[in-house]
């Protein structure tokens, strides 16, 4: 039998041990931060904030703004754009061809949706370093190695996508909707950008944010397929800034603050979407 | 005839939403897939030089004890996030999902956030903080429980696997939070609020309310972080630079099909690597399928 | 116009973070689509660090003004060159006209069919010009294959011997004249001692473990330890062999080993160093750089003594670690990426920056007479260390270009982490009780190579079709 005394204890028991997670979940960020403010002498000094004079033991005045600036003179905003493009391409573009081929999949009836639908399914499980190798041959024989195209072409058409919109449709588009909009008049592609999409927009911002997450950092397959500095998106630029006789911890730590802010941002905007949007596509079909 | 021009019109509409998927899988996923089948019964240095080698890869393979390795190490990590992560991912839903629970908009964004970061990131990170002595992680082992021996564990040199797991705990227990947690806001509260009042305690409630609805949520977080685990790849190539660790014993069976693809040159016996990976896959896939029958079938 | 009004405002119910996405892609698209298209220049140079592109660019500027080309150089990671180098030379797909490429990635570049190399054989062209001579000799075994020169040698990377002078000279220890590594580990005796009792020695020796795959082989070669002859067949199953490896991990077991793990990289290594726990450390040249960017704390208390022998008369240096420059053969302009390759690699400032910023001697034996080798270096008490260097470089063990050495590497790693296993389960901690066992463990290693070289189906003979470029 629980009393309300002991319930009580059990919230304050469960906060205790929530706060102590999340305080584990936030000390790389602590850690991040503050090394993204050292300089490249304090770094190995102190695990957290360099030791000093200052208040708290701790020296305030060794911390510096300096990694931030020398990261914006190395060029860093380029690759940032180049970030920004690449992910909000694909997540824009991959969310469409996902969403149509999903409710094709899951709404109308052809010959060959089966086998598609089986292929699709199938293909959910190919690992894709599989297709590394043959992926490099063939950008090679079509002459997109180092385009834009080459890095995002093969990343539009992925097959969990399709899989995970076919699934939202079956589940929150109901065949009588269709149908009547259609005595309504509307054509088939009304009823997809009318009906259907405002129906299954907790799984586009889902899906959305998954792939701009994925292809953020994403970084074998730029490193694999561009091979000009200024076509780099941050992922790989951050990698290389590990240098070979020595790494600028400060620069590093710096150039990944830079690049978590704006998919945070992100994610702040669309986590609503992103919980429902999970649910639809979770459940069984 | 109307209807069988109507459904001429459907039909054309569907390929055509269907086309521009199609195209680029059939381009980027299926003909490559095909290439790999005919690559696996070759030797290669690079795909300029071939020879036919048939099925030598696959015999070469099965005696290949790094290869065993890789699997055995690889399962080691799929049981680790099995068995680990989602009843801890699973146990956080519950706690977040109480109605009554005060901040639980920042938990749940805390506890996701690790997704955010970049894997260079995280391996980096991760190097630094499991370091032996001066690694937070022993650093705080040794002050919880006062023992400084703790302070030698070898992490990244004798529990690559161990560290791999916690790692990706702290990676990916909020994402699979998130989806139990989007499952768990789907039980139907009239269920709750019966058990309820039929006298159900905890334990009630979760045994025939909560765990029956989850569990078509669990069966696709189960599946999805297995074929995940699996192909384990990125996390340990950056944390290791590239080999496999000491004694192999952190390499992964995507790991030794790019050293072999990639670092050697041998597309073939990496290609025959993948595609024993992608036969564990479907198997496990199709388990899988059997038993959510099974259990549909039954009571 | 009704219907796109009507898709518009069914639209609206997206959430705005779709909207966000939307226009990040306009702007950055419309940001890409503006950037200038960068004129690509004649001649395309890929290297993988910083320090040696900031080297590089005053000496390609001047050049490029007096011969009207253009050079365009590429920073990326080790793994990026690797992996792009690779797949180029695979494909024979066009890569850059120069190359750096470090010393773990370039035996996978003579890995198949000689023909099949991707780089130009510069051997030739090496000799006629008098280079050959020009050149510390064991620098350039890295990059050979058959007695065929694949690259031009960046460095030496000779090793001496760091040590920790503030501690042994308080204790009126004199390590300049100790010969051996026995010497040398029976002259730390005192400092051994449990002087604050907390039950660990106060100090140990030598930084080594068991583990560290590059000090392994470092010492390997300094001992004259062979994985492959320099034809390329594995000898790693020999008496030298076995003994330096029981010899080593005697070091590293028993009630008093003399040596310790500390980690090279880490920031709990590098307190580990400030604090003394070592007193020696293996110092390629290049360590030096890296100690004095991330160890400040060391500054004024290390010496470099050469590397104490293996027995006495024995070799007092090692090798470890480097970078060639390669020119692939796809390229279009060979004469100017020739004349780029010798201006970089030959040149007196470059030679100079590359010693005042990263503490790395050139393998250009001409150039060795610059003064700025006999500088005193505060960091190491004012040792003249770029001299001392110096004189070890021409004796440099060579080392294979094998491909499989790096694999054989790592197994022999792994054999000498049993070696230490059995030691401790047997206490056994001589090297003469280790020998049997050690043999049998690189036997087994031996095996593992042969092997491996034997499903080389270019190599081997059964496989009878000869199959360059044989697409089937």
């Amino acid at each position: 039998m629980t009393t309300p005394g002991r319930r009580s204890v059990n919230k304050w028991l469960l906060h205790a041990v929530l706060v102590v997670l999340a305080v584990i979940t936030l000390i790389p960020y602590l850690w991040l931060i503050i090394a993204s403010l050292k300089g490249q002498d304090d770094f190995f000094s102190a695990i957290f904030f360099p030791p000093g004079d200052g208040p708290l033991g701790i020296g305030w005045d060794k911390l510096t703004l300096n990694n931030y600036r020398e990261l914006f003179e190395l060029g860093f905003q380029k690759n940032l754009i180049n970030s920004i493009f690449y992910s909000a391409t694909t997540a824009l573009f991959a969310t469409l061809i996902c969403a149509a081929t999903g409710f094709v999949l899951a709404k109308h009836r052809f010959r060959g949706r089966n086998l598609i639908t089986l292929v699709v399914l199938g293909a959910l499980i190919v690992p894709p370093t599989l297709l590394l190798a043959p992926g490099y041959e063939l950008l090679y024989d079509i002459g997109l190695l180092d385009t834009a195209w080459g890095l995002l072409l093969p990343l539009l058409a992925p097959a969990f996508g399709v899989f995970l919109f076919r699934q939202a449709v079956i589940q929150s588009v109901p065949d009588e909707l269709l149908e009547a909009a259609r005595i309504d008049g509307c054509s088939e592609w009304s009823i997809f950008f009318i009906v259907v999409l405002p129906l299954v927009r907790p799984m586009i911002g889902a899906f959305m944010l998954i792939t701009f997450l994925a292809m953020w950092n994403n970084f074998i397959s730029p490193q694999i397929v561009l091979q000009s500095a200024e076509k780099q998106p941050l992922s790989v630029a951050i990698s290389q800034l590990r240098g070979v006789y020595k790494t600028d911890y400060g620069l590093l730590t710096a150039a990944t603050v830079v690049s978590v802010l704006p998919v945070a941002a992100l994610f702040l905007i669309l986590q609503k979407q992103f919980i429902s949007g999970l649910t639809s596509g979770a459940v069984k079909g | 005839m109307k209807g069988g021009e109507i459904d001429r019109t459907r039909v054309v509409f569907s390929w055509a939403m269907l086309a521009p998927f199609l195209a680029l899988f059939i381009v980027f996923v299926v003909y490559p897939l095909i290439q790999s089948a005919f690559l696996a019964a070759n030797q290669t240095f690079g795909p300029g030089t071939r020879t036919y080698v048939g099925t030598k890869n696959f015999q070469l393979l099965l005696s290949d004890p790094v290869f065993w390795k890789s699997i055995w190490n690889t399962f080691i990590y799929a049981l680790g996030s099995l068995f680990i992560q989602l009843p801890i991912a699973f146990l956080l839903a519950l706690a977040l999902n109480s109605r009554k629970l005060r901040g639980k908009g920042i938990y749940r964004l805390i506890f996701f956030s690790p997704q955010l970061m970049g894997l260079v990131f995280v391996s980096i990170l991760g190097a630094l903080a499991f370091e032996k002595r001066a690694g937070l992680v022993n650093q705080a082992i040794a002050f919880v429980t006062q023992n400084p021996k703790y302070l030698e564990i070898d992490w990244l040199q004798q529990h690559v696997m161990a560290t791999l797991i916690l790692i990706s705990l702290w990676l990916y227990v909020g994402f699979n939070m998130i989806y139990f947690l989007a499952a768990l806001q789907s039980v139907d509260r009239s269920l709750m609020e019966a058990a309820e009042i039929d006298g159900a305690g905890a334990w009630g409630k979760l045994r025939h309310v909560i765990f029956p609805s989850v569990k078509p949520v669990a069966t696709f977080v189960v599946l999805l972080s297995m074929i995940g685990s699996l192909q384990l790849f990125e996390l340990p190539y950056i944390l290791l630079e590239g080999s496999g660790g000491p004694g192999n014993r952190g390499l992964t069976i995507v790991m030794y099909l790019y050293q072999n693809g990639f670092d050697l040159g041998d597309l073939g016996y990496a290609s025959a690597i993948g595609w024993v990976l992608a036969l564990i896959l479907i198997g496990l896939a199709l388990v899988q399928v059997k038993l959510t029958r099974a259990q549909e079938v039954g009571p | 116009m009704q219907r796109v009004a009507n898709t518009i405002l069914a639209l609206r119910g997206l959430s705005s973070g779709v909207w966000v996405i939307g226009a990040l892609f306009v702007v950055s698209a419309a940001l890409v689509l503006m950037r200038e298209q960068e004129q690509r220049g004649d001649l395309e140079f890929w290297l993988f660090s910083l320090e040696h592109e900031q080297m590089y660019v005053p000496l390609i500027k001047e050049y490029e003004q007096t011969e009207g080309i253009e050079l365009d150089t590429t920073l990326m990671s080790i793994p990026a060159i690797q992996s792009r180098m690779m797949s180029g030379f695979f494909g024979g797909l066009p890569t850059a006209d120069l190359i750096e490429i470090e010393r773990a990635v370039a035996p996978q570049v003579f890995m198949g069919p000689t023909e099949a190399i991707g780089l130009m054989d510069l051997t030739d062209m090496l000799a006629s010009e008098g280079l050959l001579e020009k050149l510390n000799k064991p620098s350039l075994s890295p990059w050979s294959v058959d007695g065929r020169v694949f690259g031009l040698p960046h460095d030496v990377h000779p090793v001496m011997l760091a040590y920790r002078a503030d501690l042994t000279e308080a204790a009126g220890i004199d390590l300049t004249q100790v010969e051996t590594w026995d010497e040398y580990f029976q002259a730390l005796r005192p400092l051994m001692d449990d002087g604050d009792g907390d039950g660990k020695p106060d100090h140990t020796p030598l930084s080594f473990w068991y583990t560290n795959q590059d000090m392994i082989e470092t010492l390997l070669l300094q001992g004259d330890g062979q994985l492959f002859t320099q034809g390329g067949t594995p000898t790693i199953d020999n008496d030298r062999n076995a003994w330096l490896i029981a010899e080593m991990t005697s070091w590293c077991v028993g009630p008093d080993p003399v040596a310790i793990y500390v980690d090279e990289w880490s920031a709990g290594g590098h307190q580990d160093k400030v604090n003394g726990v070592a007193i020696g450390y293996i110092a390629p040249d290049w360590m030096c750089s890296i100690w004095k960017m991330h160890v400040p704390g060391l500054e004024g208390k290390l010496k470099l003594i050469p590397l104490p022998a293996f027995e006495p008369g024995g070799r007092r240096t090692s090798v470890r670690g480097g970078t060639m420059l390669g020119i692939p053969k796809t390229t279009e302009h060979f004469d100017r990426a020739w004349a780029y390759a010798k201006l970089l690699y030959t040149s007196p400032e470059v030679a100079r920056q590359l010693y005042q910023e990263v503490d790395i001697i050139s393998p250009v034996k001409s150039l060795w007479d610059d003064p700025v080798y006999d500088q005193p270096d505060p960091f190491f008490m004012n040792q003249r260390k770029g001299r001392m260097y110096i004189e070890l470089a021409p004796e440099i063990p060579l080392r294979p270009s094998s491909p499989y050495n790096k694999q054989a590497a790592i197994d022999v790693r792994d054999a000498m982490g049993q070696l230490a296993e059995y030691a401790r389960v047997n206490r056994m901690y001589t090297p003469d009780e280790l020998l049997p066992r050690a043999k049998e463990l690189l036997a087994r290693v031996q095996k593992q190579t042969e092997r491996r070289m034997a499903r080389n189906a270019f190599a081997a003979e059964d496989l009878a079709a000869p199959a360059i470029g044989g697409e089937q």
